[in-house]
Order: structure tokens, then sequence, then C-alpha cells
């Protein structure tokens, strides 16, 4: 039981269980960000992008990073948010915010049946068949024009009115920011619990989960139905804020994104996701100069950051904490 | 449209998806593994070769060159730039594989729209020459490349896989990649091999199909699913597998929404990738019965 | 004084692709007995902790556990009181070892889909449960494991394996089976995992035990079952076992030197 010389890497130790420092740094972020887009308009739209790219990628984070299935079809979970807000606004005459409650419960719902049908699926079947799904999805928004506006879409939505007050943009962007915060807190706590460390130990040991009494099929449908609300929360989100959506809105694109996201903030902790999506909105939609190109910088700094900090930004800080710390301490080499 | 001009655009579209899942089937049968880059490496050969004429004028044969070798370079980056180091450091795991894959998806994509636009292009005839008029229907000279052209590669893979060491080496590494080891057989180099000739026969198939309804940036993911679908379902068993996997496709593709109109394609592809993916998913040709 | 019988196997039977794994395996275990399993490579020892397990489905033969049929997928049966070790250890690499014992603590609040949601909404506003560690920390002293909190990818296969029998400890079970507990262990691993057995016995439960180290085995047991090929060749007491002909067939019929038993047995139990 002797450690080698490379003692810092191999003295890992695991965190504390109750997710406040991470709550602290991404509040900190999540203020810094809020005062740096004001009033103006143009910021608002990108804060409300990074925080529909941040749900989506939470959303994927419980099924896909937690217990290591990928599916791509929060695209379509992320559309029917957003349709739900589209379809109570113009169709019906209820208030908005069942918008919120129905779409994450349909969304929900739509996850556990495509779960139960690609129950023995995995890897790259389960990936190309939940791909053809968002296809499929919106393929079906396309042709059932009486319900979905077509490839027009819905628009001139209502505004939400909670007992007679209605929230500013700048209000909107606030309680959105919020929503993701707490998101993101919320999961890491769920992450660091004792249902965490069963789903956590789904991904790499399914056969010591069945061994223990938990029966991996279902938890599995309930990951999968976990993630698809919080995504459908996103979608709810920015088609709020947008005032419209088409099927157009979510694309096939915003699932590559929401994968990469992890990968580039960090896949230890949810709050990865919050942080890849703010980088990549950052690059993608924020340089003007770079427009088109700040999407081809992203892909190939997911290549390099797959290559060589498989930990993504978060945890390559993160490693460097450590090795520091370690260094400070003077960690004795156990014997 | 007349029922023969159907069929012909079935079985246009079988052999492309036909010749995409026979680059799928050719990397997974040298390493083991889906390379979801195919569809893009077929992308930029329809689209680097469609904007080189475009925009630079050159002649269609000069330009599908350049493509095609293009499409080589990045099959080649793919394997030893990215495929290789992500599994040997994560000791063979599906996901990180997939991820990679999905980046080099992406990465090409954006590239491509980058460099070269993100318009629509029309494709490049190889060889121009007059439509040919058969039973009193108009045959498209692309048409008859695509097809001819599709059939010929099957042939020639065929043949090269069954008379040649090195497609023999490849046949071998495919039934077992450890015994190959041990034998001393030179696994790696065959992996690369595979990559490469999947990677010319993606981009000759791009370059094929591009006239049919022209070529964009983004063209290269649904191009990736249709051949992998194809792939699945015609198997694992024969090279001439992924060719009837690409028919049955192309049948999909072209009679459904004729019949059922709208997106009905997609629809069709969704429920053949659940009954395949979930009932037979080692397709319809079964040789090995791969773990 | 009949012991109550706990866990009973008739007829038990694994084919599968022509091969015949178990054929007519019958046997019995009673409240705080432990039953050792010993045999050659390929005798058919895991399939048989496999099939009562539930990690694979029997091709015939039934189980009863306390009277009532033992069916269904392997989370139903660690429900219904196993636990069991594997081969290989299945554990969470890159979670604690705190963390992997604790799994077979709450895994049993997580049964139904209800459940496992509103644990997971619980699990968010709470995430610690105090009066897990208290249980986990005991179990942990009773093995001899130090340093929970270091990753269990981090630890040599020995300690893995201990920790494995911690998680199936933790779960409180009726039956405990532990596969090829010993492989890789230390002196001080032995002692830990034999006084989980002398423990589990004590509280009047039931363990298999499965082994290679026929001598080992010998001293921690009431009874041994001998495989062969699938089949039962001896079943009886340990020192009976060791003395028999069949034993004697069956062992220095194979190539595996290590496994042929010795004269003398020491009895450790307590």
């Amino acid at each position: 039981m002797t450690a080698t010389s490379t003692a810092a890497a191999r003295t890992r130790h695991a965190e504390p269980r109750n997710g406040l420092g991470g709550l602290a740094l991404g509040a900190a972020a999540a203020v810094l960000i809020l005062l740096w887009a004001g009033s103006n308009g143009y910021k608002q739209t990108l804060v409300m992008s990074a925080v529909t790219y941040a749900m989506i990628a939470l959303g994927m984070y419980v099924p896909y990073l937690m217990a290591g299935s990928l599916s791509m079809a929060y695209s379509a979970y992320a559309g029917i948010g957003g349709y739900a807000v589209g379809l109570i606004s113009t169709k019906t005459g209820l208030p908005m915010i069942v918008a919120w409650i129905i779409g994450p419960i349909v969304a929900a719902v739509l996850a556990v049946i495509l779960g139960l049908v690609t129950s023995r699926l995995s890897g790259f079947f389960l990936a190309a068949v939940t791909l053809l799904f968002g296809m499929a999805f919106n393929a079906f928004l396309i042709d059932a024009e009486g319900i979905s506006g077509g490839s027009a879409g819905l628009g001139n939505l209502r505004s939400l009115s909670l007992l007679g007050w209605t929230p500013t943009p700048y209000q909107v962007m606030v309680g959105s920011v919020i929503v993701v915060c707490l998101t993101a807190f919320l999961l890491d706590r769920m992450r660091l619990s004792p249902w965490g460390v069963i789903v956590r130990t789904m991904r790499d040991a399914p056969r010591a989960v069945e061994a223990v009494g938990v029966r991996v099929p279902v938890l599995n449908l309930v990951a999968l139905a976990i993630g698809a609300a919080i995504a459908a929360i996103g979608g709810a989100l920015f088609t709020y804020s947008a005032g419209s959506i088409t099927p157009d809105t979510f694309t096939l694109n915003v699932v590559f994104l929401a994968i990469f996201m992890p990968l580039i903030g960090g896949s230890g902790t949810p709050w990865g996701a919050a942080a890849g999506a703010v980088i990549a909105v950052e690059l993608t939609l924020n340089f003007p100069a770079l427009q088109a190109s700040g999407t081809l910088l992203l892909a190939l700094g997911v290549l390099v950051i797959l290559l060589v900090a498989p930990h993504g930004v978060i945890g390559y800080a993160d490693k460097l904490r450590t090795r520091i710390w370690a260094s400070l301490r003077k960690e004795p080499h156990r014997g | 449209m007349t029922d023969l001009q159907l069929w012909l655009s079935a079985v246009e579209m079988g052999c492309f998806f036909g010749m995409l899942a026979l680059a799928y089937h050719l990397v997974y049968v040298g390493a083991g593994f889906f390379n979801f880059a195919i569809g893009p490496y077929a992308m930029i050969g329809g689209l680097c070769t469609s904007w080189l004429v475009i925009t630079y004028d050159l002649g269609v044969w000069t330009a599908a060159s350049i493509s095609i070798v293009l499409a080589l370079v990045l099959s080649v980056v793919t394997e030893l730039g990215v495929v290789r180091p992500v599994q040997k450091r994560s000791g063979g795991g599906e996901l990180p594989a997939l991820v990679a894959v999905a980046a080099v998806l992406f990465a090409i994509q954006q590239a491509a729209g980058y460099v070269f636009g993100y318009p629509t292009l029309p494709g490049q005839v190889l060889v121009t020459f007059g439509p040919v008029e058969v039973a009193g229907v108009t045959i498209q000279p692309n048409t008859i490349l695509m097809i001819a052209l599709g059939i010929v590669t099957f042939v020639v893979t065929a043949l090269w896989i069954r008379f040649t060491r090195t497609g023999r080496l490849l046949r071998a590494v495919g039934d077992s990649n450890h015994a190959a080891a041990l034998l001393g057989l030179p696994v790696n180099r065959v992996r690369l091999i595979a990559f490469i000739v999947a990677g010319f026969i993606a981009a000759l198939a791009g370059i094929l199909f591009a006239p049919k309804a022209g070529v964009h940036s983004l063209s290269g993911l649904g191009w990736s699913l249709s051949g992998f679908l194809a792939m699945v379902v015609g198997g694992t068993g024969s090279v001439w597998a992924p060719l009837l996997g690409g028919m049955l496709l192309g049948l999909v593709e072209v009679f459904l929404p004729y019949y059922f109109g709208g997106q009905a394609h997609v629809y069709g592809m969704l429920v053949i990738a659940l009954v395949f993916f979930a009932f037979k998913p080692q397709g319809l040709f079964v040789r090995t019965v791969r773990a | 004084m009949a012991e109550e019988i706990l866990l009973v196997g008739r007829g038990l039977t694994k084919r599968y692709g022509g091969v015949t794994a178990l054929s007519n395996v019958d046997f019995e275990l009673r409240a705080g007995e432990v039953l050792g399993l010993v045999g050659p490579n390929g005798a058919g020892k895991t399939t048989l902790v496999d099939l009562i397990s539930g990690a694979q489905p029997a091709t015939a033969g039934e189980l009863t556990l306390r009277g009532t049929p033992l069916t269904g997928p392997a989370s139903r049966r660690a429900r219904a009181g196993l636990a069991r070790t594997f081969q290989y250890p299945q554990l969470a690499l890159e979670l604690s070892v705190r963390d992997n014992l604790l799994l077979g603590r709450v895994a049993r609040r997580h049964a139904t889909p209800w459940q496992m949601l509103v644990r997971a909404f619980a699990g968010a506003l709470w995430p610690h449960a105090p009066a897990d560690d208290a249980v986990i920390q005991e179990i942990a002293d009773e093995l001899g494991l130090t340093g929970l909190e270091r990753l269990a990818g981090d630890l040599t296969l020995g300690e893995q394996r201990l920790v494995e029998v911690g998680r199936a400890l933790a779960q409180d079970p009726l039956v405990l089976l532990l596969d090829e507990p010993f492989a890789g262990s230390d002196a001080r691993g032995v002692e830990g995992i034999a006084e989980v057995i002398r423990t589990v016995r004590r509280r009047g439960h039931g363990v298999i035990l499965v082994d290679h180290n026929v001598d080992l085995v010998a001293s921690l047991v009431d009874r041994i079952m001998l495989l062969d090929r699938g089949q039962v060749a001896f079943n009886g007491g340990p020192r009976e076992c060791l003395a028999s002909p069949e034993m004697q067939r069956v062992y220095f019929g194979s190539d595996a030197e290590d496994d042929i038993p010795q004269a003398e047995v020491q009895d450790v139990r307590s």
C-alpha cells in the first residue's frame, strides 16, 4: 500500500458534501455576468442564450455524466419546453406559469418512452437513434402545422403575469440566471448525495448497483426523465424571453454544443456545464470579428481539450489547485 | 414522376448510402469502431470540389482529386490524432471515443463552413454527357455515374479484400483484434489503411452524389446517420451487405415521402433504426457476432 | 435443534450455447451456517453464485429463500436479503471507499421509481445522512479498512475486495455470497473477511463462500460442496470432504496444482 513517487496525483481525496464551494463561485460569476449585461438588449440576448445552453447541458448532466448514457434527443426536450410556452400562450387562456409545469412533464414522459424503447441500446447505437429521434421531432414540428405552426412556428407570445406583476426583460434575465444557478447547485448536491452515489456507480459498475438492490433500467429512466425536464425548462425560458419559437430554434447543433460544454468547462461538477455554456456563447456569438469562425474555434478547442485536458477548464484548474495545495502542505509519501 | 424514375432515384440513393455504409464497414472491420465522421468526409469531397470549380474555375477532375486528398488527410488525422490517443487513454471505453468522433464531425463541418462558405453549392458532374433516354424516362448523367461507380467501388473492394494481402490482413484483424496482435500482424497499420480507404470511398461518394441536390457544410451529419443506419441494416456478414442496407434506405428515402408526403422518410429512418438496433443489431447479413 | 432453513436450491441447471455449466445442483443453507463451495476452474462455482443472486437466469431449477420463491432480477433478490461480491470487484472507481460502502446501505431505500424520484430531490436538499456514517465506520473497523476518503480506483486488489465485502455487509443481508474474496488479500485482509463471516453467522444469517484455497475454506465453513464440471461431487463436512476419494479424483485429475489440499486441516473456527 505504498504510494508511488507521483504522490500529489495519487493521494486523491473525495470532496466535502455540501456543494457550497461551487455555489459561491458560481453565484459570484453570475453576479459579474449580470452586471456586465445590465440593460443592454444585445448582451441580455447573449445571457439568455448562455442560460439556455447551460440548462440543456445541465439537463444532459444527470443521464450522461452521471449515468453514462449519451442521448442526443435534447433538442427535442428543449423544443417541447419552448413549444409548451408557445402553445399555452397562443392557443389557450391558461396562465403562462402552467407552461413551465406542463413542458417539463411532457418532456420527462417522452424521455421515459424513448428510454424504454432504447433500453437495450448503448454507445453509438443509442446516440444514433436519439439523434434520429431529434430529427424526427423536428420533422414533426414542420409537418404538424395545425399544432406547431409549421415552419413559421409560433410568435407574439403573451407575457408572464404572476398575480398581476409582469417582469421586465432585465428581470427575466436575472430570474433565468438564478434558475441556472439553483439548478447547478441542486444538481451538485444531488451528485454528492446517496442517490448520486448510486447513479454514478451505475455508470462504471451497473452489476454492483443491481447486486445491492436497485433496478438499473428503472433508475436509468428516472435519470433520463430528470434530465429532459431540466432541458425543457431551459427551452421554456429561452422561448419566453425571445417571444417566439420555430422548428429552427433548437437545432441539433445545440445538442452537440451541449455535449461539448461540460467537456470545456469540466465534467467533475455541474458548474462545469454552466461554465462551458458561458465560454461557448462568448466564443460563438460575441466575437463579431470571428462571428462565423467562433464555432470553429470552439470545435477545435473541444478537440484540444479532449486530448490534452480531459477534465475541462475547471478540472485543469482544479488539478493545479490540488497540486499547489499539496506542495504547500508538503504531503508525506504514504507508507 | 414515373415509377421508373422513382426506382432509379431509389437505386441512386441506395448506391450513395451503400458507399457510405461500406466506408463505415471497413473502419468497423479494421478498427472495431464506428467512424461517425464519414459523413463529413463525403461532404468535403462534394463541397470542396464544387467550391474549387466555382471559385477558382478548376477542371472537375483536378478539383475532385484535391478534394479527395483533403478528405484522406482528414481521415488520417481522425485516426492518428484523435481516435487512437483517446482510445488508448480511456482504455477502449465507448463513450470517450464517441464524444471524440462527434467533436471531429462538428469541427469538420464548422471548418468547411468557414472555408467554403455556408450556402448550398451545386454538385459537379465528373463526366458530362447528354441525358440518356430509356423507356420514356430521362436519366441524368450523374445518376448513371453514381450507380455505375457505386457498383464498381463494391466490386473493387470485394476483390481487394479477397485477393490482396492487405485486404486479407484487414479481414484477419477484423475477425479478432487480439489474436491478430498476438500473431504479430500490423494492427495499427491495418487500422490506418482502413481509415484511408474509407475516407477515399466516402469522398468519392460525396462527389458523385452532390449533383443530385447540392451540398453544403452541414450535409455531413445527415449523411453520417444514413450511412451508419445502412451499415447496421446490412450487417457485417459480407462486403456487399452495406449495399443491401443502402438500397433499403434508398427505398425508404424515395418512396415514403412519395406515398405519405412531408418528412415521412425521417420517420421511416427512425423506425428502421429502432427495429434493427433493438431486434437485429447484426443486420441482415450475419457472419460474426461481435460482443 | 433444527435450525431454520434459509436458502434452498433444487435442480439448478445452466446451459448456454451447447455448454452445460451446471447440472441438477441441489443445496441447502441453514441459518447460522457457512457453506463452502470449491472445485477446479470451470466447475461452475461462480455460475452457481450467479444463478442464486440472479445475475444470470437459470435454465432450470428453483430457489427459495425462507420458504418464498426467489425469482426475478438481481435487484429484487438483493432486496429480499441476498448480498454478494464478485470475482472481479465491481466498484465505482471514481468514488471514495466510503461512498462504495454507502452504496450497500442506502440502496434499499431506492426500490421503486417513486422512491428514486423522491430521493433524487431529497438528495438535492439533504445530501448528507450522518446516521449512515456510523454504520459505515463500524463496518470499516470490522474489516480493518482505513483511509475511507481514498478513491476506490487507487486501492490494491485485496483492499478492493475488502470494500466489496463491506458493501455487501452494509446491506445487512440474510445470505452473504462471497465469490473468491481472498484472492490477492494479505493476512490482515483474510482475517478481516473471516471475522465478517463469523459475525454474520453469529447473527443467525448464512454465508456461501467460494474460493480456490480449499484449506482456507475448510477452516471457515460448516459444510463443503465440491463441484466438478457442473455437478455436485461431494456435500458434507470439511474434514470428510478433504479426505474423500472424490476430492482426490477431482483435484488430482486437474492442472490446478495449487488447489491440491494438504492432509492437515487447522480448525480456526471459533
